[in-house]
């Protein structure tokens, strides 16, 4: 299936994990043909994915982000403008789960504030900076994160709760900027075996995945192909007619 | 993208109209390598499409099947099974809409049954004919059809029935997820095909502006639209999809 995504132009942010979403998300969009701008708050990651698709014979820079600074992702987008030309694309991979392994009762509001930060304040942050030029080429594609904790009932956790809030402001944006043809969809990834797994204590990460993926009615977890097929399908105008949309890559483990 | 769809058998019904989402369908999977059972009531219909099918150089087969009656959709499914050793997909496209414009305390029980059958029972009796044989080969995609209907007001016994969908297509997702069978709804929004055949052009139209007017995106769906998303969800790239309801309506709704 042709996604007509040659010659387009995507900026990924967190993409400095080399076993993360946004890498291989990069990845995948540069075989469909697209040019990159790979940006973490790692310059040193966010080079080496880049690196990596200018290996597969698409062009890439990198850029070094702060995503809730809004001067720092101002400045990205202007480089990124300075060197295509254009941005066709955003994947707001970049998150943070601040509050994994702590107790409700014993968070700190610092807590709450960095969840916020990263997962919300981040993807708005972004979306505002490339929004104008999507407005003035009339089209777009926006891709943000938000996570199965976003619905499924679980602890009293700001992670959910910012992911959450990702959905509300999703469908603003796509409400809003429909008419001058961009599409603003989300991701609700399941399980994914990437730093985030990697930074929950070590005696129970396997219990955790093996415990959600039995938990799933496909009885399995995701890879960061499957969270990057899904991008690429909503980042193609084959997917046109979506938008406001959550899309859960999530084995089963939320329907609703 | 390689779909990775090459060789798989898709089993479409609703293929008669040669406007419709079917037909649309059928053409995007062969495209992609599938060979097509074509089926519907209307079997000149289901043979058009088959040889469109067949004009891209992929085999199919063209049956008539009233998906309301049980014993017709086994044995469409026995035929295709015959001829294909095989059943992948399975696209539940044929619909009905019965009762527009009626108020509701005037619709009749008669109005009420039609939209069940064909929608609800329709894409059950299908599912249960096809199921057992993916649950053996421990692999299947099945694609049902709900609607913007079912979410927003209005076209009460329609709308029941497409929320029907829903919950049996949760249902299914859940109880064969285990079996390697991926069970996903589309929800279109409005496509010009020949459902809304039944009322004058000029109406249809302004139906059609009204309906874009109030989409974010401020247009309708072709079938190309539908069929991309059907391809999607029966390939292996969207192998961890299931249980869900894909919204392809401009925005139209955004729960």
């Amino acid at each position: 299936m042709d996604f007509g995504l040659k010659g387009k132009v995507a900026l990924v942010t967190g993409t400095a994990s080399q076993i993360g979403m946004g890498n291989t998300i990069c990845l995948t969009l540069a075989k469909e043909g697209c040019d990159i701008v790979s940006a973490d708050m790692d310059i040193e990651g966010a080079i080496k994915t880049a690196e990596a698709v200018k290996n597969i014979g698409r062009r890439a820079i990198s850029g070094k982000v702060n995503v809730t600074v809004y001067i720092e992702v101002e400045e990205m987008v202007k480089a990124g403008l300075k060197e295509f030309g254009k941005i066709d694309i955003l994947v707001n991979t970049a998150g943070l789960n601040a509050g994994m392994g702590s107790q409700f009762l014993q968070q700190k509001q610092e807590i709450w504030e960095k969840d916020f930060a990263v997962n919300v304040y981040g993807m708005m942050n972004c979306a505002k900076a490339v929004i104008p030029g999507m407005v003035e080429r009339q089209y777009g594609k926006i891709i943000n994160f938000s996570s199965i904790v976003a619905k499924m009932a679980g602890s009293a956790s700001s992670y959910a709760a910012a992911k959450a809030a990702v959905l509300a402001v999703n469908r603003g944006l796509a409400t809003q900027y429909g008419p001058s043809n961009i599409n603003v969809n989300a991701i609700a990834p399941g399980m994914v075996k990437t730093q985030f797994f990697f930074s929950m204590a070590a005696d129970r990460r396997e219990k955790v995945f093996d415990a959600m993926g039995s938990m799933a009615p496909l009885k399995r977890n995701q890879t960061t192909e499957d969270i990057a097929n899904a991008v690429a399908f909503l980042a193609s105008d084959i997917s046109r007619n979506i938008t406001g949309q959550c899309l859960q890559v999530d084995s089963g483990m939320v329907m609703q | 993208m390689d779909y990775g769809l090459k060789g798989k058998i898709a089993l479409v019904t609703g293929t008669g109209s040669q406007k419709g989402m079917g037909k649309a369908i059928c053409l995007t999977l062969a495209r992609e390598g599938c060979d097509i059972i074509s089926a519907d009531i209307d079997l000149e219909g289901a043979k058009l499409t088959a040889t469109a099918v067949k004009a891209l150089g992929r085999k199919a087969i063209a049956l008539k099947v009233d998906v309301t009656n049980g014993s017709e959709v086994d044995e469409m499914a026995k035929t295709a099974l015959k001829e294909f050793g095989k059943i992948d997909i399975l696209v539940n496209t044929a619909g009905l809409i019965a009762g527009t414009g009626v108020p509701f305390v005037e619709s009749t029980q008669d109005i009420w049954e039609k939209n069940f059958a064909v929608n609800l029972y329709g894409t059950m009796n299908c599912s249960k004919a096809v199921v057992s044989g993916m649950v053996e080969r421990k692999y299947g995609k099945i694609v049902n059809f709900s609607s913007i209907a079912a979410k927003i007001g209005g076209a009460n016994a329609y709308a029941a029935a497409k929320a029907a969908v829903s919950a049996f297509t949760r249902g299914l997702a859940t109880e064969f997820g285990s079996s390697g069978i991926n069970v996903n709804a589309i929800a279109p929004g409005f496509v010009k095909t020949e459902f809304f055949a039944k009322g004058s052009e000029e109406r249809i139209n302004r139906m059609f502006e009204n309906e874009a007017m109030n989409s974010p995106l401020k247009r309708n769906q072709t079938t190309e639209d539908i069929a991309n998303a059907v391809a999607f969800l029966v390939s292996d790239v969207s192998k961890n999809i299931t249980g869900q309801c894909l919204h392809v309506d401009s925005g139209r709704v955004m729960l």
